[in-house]
């Protein structure tokens, strides 16, 4: 195995700032560079721009200024002076994301959901598809499911769905967003679950959740953002455990209703 | 009430009338056909960046929504054979002024559902790799297609019944034929009873259709 410090990073962010309006700015100059294995979690107050920060990586959002470098190729660049973003779609393709509202489309059934994408877009056989999208299903227990639509599956099901469907398209860095904020807390074991069989196969992937055990459990690093910026960046044990800045203290204290 | 119907006065005029809801379902189905097809056009057109073809496109549809079918035939059939010299046969043109309403509801009943696609299905193709133009034909389409079916079938079902407008300008459809057999059989009050029952017969199932798709639609979007 060779060292992180010499293999060039997955993802390497420069630079970054992303304002919505010139009133909102949402990320205000974010320097990150992960590497291919790193299970990233993203925690921090609403309107911090942990999902900003996720749906620019997804290339879903223009930038302002920055860049970002993806498996060692160049991915997103801002042209400041034309005021423009250039995303390169190739290098898009090799990222997966899954959102907080599940985003399955309602008119498919969930097997014509998993293999819409790469039989449409990378022209894959669709029997071959077929037999991929059963193999996901049957692995994430929904093989009886295949041939239902959406509205027919719970929350929790509709999100191990929408995993399957992303990695349907073999992503080499997956990003979640949010994933179980959605559902009942019945449901929210049943999809973490699924995230954790993804760990144990070394995927890479960043993470945005509020669930402050699921983050400790699966995260290899743990980043707190507030105000636009990373303000704290190391392991869990760490940055969750014993974390150096004040605003990340009072940030754990106050969702893990410790008294302070 | 001391009125005595007797339907058996107009039992001989059923036939006339069946051979006028035939005219009005002829009526009915062209003007369906293009108002089902142009008006997806026109959506698009409605929507479109360059105001060049946004414009014309939101006037017709404007004007079309916003005057009386009734002055829209008596128009098409006066003012267009004046205006710009064209003579077509009566049944064209109550075809085309049927046509041009309907394209118009249907325009609107297009955009609607198209701009009400959720922008997460948008960022989901993003996210799967689909171009532009892919995710408009397997997501936004299909989509918006099936929240436009109720309305369009209730405008189409509008149409059936504004087809009995054509009846001024001496169409021999259902309510023309309606109109003749009341004259002729001195029995207006039965004559008009029967019409309104087959108009009724024709559209209570299709307006049932639409019950069903509707229904249909909003169970498959939870």
């Amino acid at each position: 195995m060779m060292s992180t410090n010499t293999s060039a990073p997955l993802v390497s962010i420069r630079g970054l700032h992303k304002a919505y309006s010139p009133t909102v700015q949402v990320i205000k100059g974010i320097d990150l560079d992960m590497h291919a294995g790193d299970r990233l979690v993203v925690i921090g107050p609403s309107g911090g721009g942990k999902s900003t920060l996720l749906r620019v990586l997804m290339g879903l959002e223009t930038i302002d200024k920055g860049s970002i470098a993806f498996d060692g190729q160049p991915y997103i660049q801002a042209d400041e002076a034309r005021g423009k973003t250039s995303i390169d779609t190739k290098v898009r393709n090799s990222i997966g994301m899954v959102f907080q509202n599940y985003t399955l489309f309602p008119h498919l059934t969930i097997v014509e959901n998993l293999i819409l994408a790469p039989c449409k877009s990378r022209g894959e056989k669709e029997s071959v598809a077929k037999d991929r999208a059963l193999t996901f299903l049957t692995r994430f227990g929904l093989r009886d499911k295949a041939t239902v639509y959406p509205s027919q599956l719970s929350g929790g099901q509709k999100q191990r769905v929408a995993i399957a469907r992303a990695l349907m398209l073999d992503p080499k860095l997956m990003l979640f967003d949010e994933v179980t904020s959605a559902l009942d807390p019945e449901l929210v074991a049943e999809v973490e679950q699924v995230i954790q069989q993804l760990a144990l196969q070394n995927l890479s992937m960043m993470i945005v959740t509020h669930d402050m055990w699921f983050a400790k459990n699966i995260a290899s690093r743990v980043l707190f953002c507030a105000g636009g910026t990373i303000v704290e960046d190391g392991p869990p044990e760490q940055v969750m455990g014993a974390p150096r800045e004040e605003r990340t203290r009072e940030f754990l204290s106050r969702v893990f209703h410790i008294g302070a | 009430m001391t009125y005595t119907f007797d339907f058996m006065a107009v039992r001989h005029g059923l036939g006339v009338l069946f051979d006028g809801l035939l005219v009005t379902l002829e009526l009915t189905v062209a003007a369906n056909v293009i108002g089902l097809t142009f008006g997806f056009g026109l959506a698009l057109l409605v929507m479109h960046r360059w105001a060049v073809l946004r414009w014309p496109a939101s006037l017709f549809v404007e004007f079309f929504r916003c005057t009386p079918a009734i002055i829209q035939i008596v128009w098409f059939f006066y003012c267009v054979p004046m205006l710009f010299d064209v003579y077509l046969d009566a049944m064209t043109m109550g075809i085309l002024a049927l046509a041009c309403n309907l394209t118009a509801f249907n325009a609107e009943a297009y955009r609607a559902a198209i701009q009400a696609v959720p922008r997460d299905y948008r960022d989901a193709g993003i996210a799967l790799g689909l171009n532009g133009w892919q995710r408009i034909r397997y997501i936004v389409l299909p989509t918006a297609f099936r929240a436009a079916l109720p309305v369009l079938v209730s405008n189409g079902i509008g149409i059936f019944q504004q087809t009995a407008l054509v009846a001024i300008v001496a169409l021999q459809d259902l309510m023309y034929m309606g109109k003749s057999l009341a004259t002729e059989s001195y029995r207006p009050i039965e004559t008009f009873t029967v019409v309104a029952l087959i108009y009724f017969a024709v559209s209570f199932p299709v307006s049932q259709l639409a019950s069903w798709f509707e229904h249909r639609r909003d169970r498959l979007a939870r």
